[in-house]
């Protein structure tokens, strides 16, 4: 994420945070300095902002980032303070990810609930990251070994009871929610009712239940260049994440639509699944099973699809006219050619 | 209505031209991505535009043969779609048959949005 767009908060705004925080941090002031948006991020809204906090606890300076929702969302997608808490689970199970300070549940203060978390360093521009002469194979591993440890989060922890269990399976309950977000494209685009078809016809059985991230592909971590090599400094992007079968997050994360023109490195384009499984299997306590795992290819291929054509129906609709949003419904024929040829591999695999 | 020249095919196409080579080399850095994805919509618009209907009677036709049955793609493609949920492309072999039509609407598809991808299908099929 880089710094230097246009400011996000209006006085008003900026004052009502600052009273507001003061409280939250039982500190004697707050002051918010207000460093412009961040790029990336076609649902939330993401301002870079300092904290300077004078008493309490947590006295000092803090460079954070300040989450909120646009306003239109797509149906996957968590409310802030709910994003906020997975955060704050997935933090407290050892995960690389930004901490969560302080959550704005209540919308009436900036339009919209929002939540303040520590910002981290790097970039996350998934065509940056993924142009390196050599693959990333230590950033990959590490990067299964954070998906091992979010995969430890399961059902019944404490302060995640708002989300939703699959029903009745994971895999039946994602194809379910594509065919409904799909809508009428799914009556007159045969791809997505092929694809849809198939998904039903070769659902993979119930499994664990674990937290999944749901958007976890190269894009949505951050690495920072200035440390060792190539540190991964945070894993980003959370209001997709639901329970689900864990070999949903390694299947999105090797989908050819997130290589970023990288095919030859089907880890995301930065290196061979046999990095990423291996540090997965390091810390998830379970085996990659390679059958599930294309089963989930084909669902994030399809995944994508439906959300690209809600983007767009977002611009269509007139609810947030964007140029973005637009051309993000023109992706459908390269998302469906990705599927269309992830299916030829596996029905010619024995 | 009447339709005065030039037409709009045209005007997109003139719009982009000096759009890519007045404006694009001129603009700020932080505006860079907004002024690309101009120059990518008038794009796409321009060869919707320009897009002459002639890959269609092929393409209705495959499908055609898929189905068994005539008309045109508006027509034949939401009943190729009632079929695929009816099962009757579930057999391995009609999957393959299918899929292969899948793909050539899907390339022609990509001719209008994406010919850059286009372009990296028909040099490396299947990537």
């Amino acid at each position: 994420m880089s710094g230097g767009g246009k400011a996000g908060l209006a006085p008003n705004q900026k004052a009502a945070l600052e009273s507001w925080l003061t409280g939250q941090a039982g500190a004697r002031s707050v002051t918010v300095i207000d460093e412009g948006r961040l790029s990336g991020g076609a649902i939330s809204l993401n301002l870079a902002v300092t904290l300077e906090i004078d008493g309490g606890p947590q006295s000092g300076r803090h460079p954070c980032v300040l989450r909120t929702g646009s306003a239109s969302g797509v149906s996957a997608s968590l409310g802030k303070a709910e994003e906020a808490a997975v955060l704050r689970a997935v933090f407290a199970a050892g995960a690389t990810v930004p901490e969560p300070l302080f959550v704005g549940a209540d919308p009436a203060m900036l339009g919209a609930p929002f939540y303040i978390m520590r910002r981290a360093t790097g970039v996350a521009a998934g065509f940056r990251i993924v142009k390196n002469e050599e693959p990333r194979r230590e950033l990959a591993r590490e990067l299964g070994r954070q998906l091992g440890l979010i995969h430890r989060v399961r059902p019944g922890t404490e302060g995640l009871e708002f989300l939703t269990r699959p029903e009745p399976t994971a895999a039946l309950q994602a194809v379910g929610d594509f065919r409904r977000w799909a809508g009428r494209y799914a009556a007159s685009d045969p791809v997505l009712a092929y694809g849809l078809r198939w998904l039903e016809r070769n659902a993979v059985p119930a499994g664990d239940l674990v937290l999944c991230h749901r958007d976890y592909r190269t894009g949505n971590y951050m690495v920072d260049d200035a440390i060792g090599g190539g540190r991964l400094t945070a894993i980003i992007d959370w209001e997709f994440a639901g329970w689900s079968d864990p070999m949903e997050d390694l299947g999105w994360f090797c989908a050819a639509c997130w290589r970023f023109g990288r095919n030859d490195r089907e880890a995301g384009g930065i290196a061979d699944r046999a990095d990423l499984y291996a540090g997965y299997e390091e810390t998830a306590g379970r085996v990659v099973n390679p059958v599930a795992v294309a089963y989930w290819e084909a669902a994030a291929c399809m995944r994508w699809a439906v959300i690209a054509i809600q983007q767009a129906d977002r611009h269509i609709s007139g609810t947030e006219p964007s140029l973005e949003l637009a051309l993000t419904g023109r992706m459908l024929p390269e998302i469906e050619m990705d599927l269309l040829r992830h299916l030829d591999a596996v029905e010619a695999a024995p | 209505m009447i339709n005065d020249d030039p037409g709009a095919r045209d005007l997109v196409a003139i719009a982009l031209r000096s759009f890519r080579e007045a404006i694009l080399p001129v603009v700020p850095a932080d505006q860079r991505f907004t002024a690309l994805m101009i120059a990518n919509a008038l794009g796409t618009a321009e060869r919707e535009l320009a897009a002459c209907t002639g890959a269609e009677p092929a393409l209705a036709a495959a499908v055609g043969d898929l189905l068994g049955e005539t008309g045109d793609l508006p027509t034949l493609l939401p009943r190729l779609c009632a079929a695929i949920d009816a099962g009757r492309f579930d057999a391995p072999d009609r999957q393959s048959d299918l899929r292969a039509v899948l793909k050539d609407i899907t390339l022609a598809r990509l001719a209008v949005s994406n010919p850059k991808r286009l372009s990296a299908e028909r040099r490396e099929p299947g990537r």
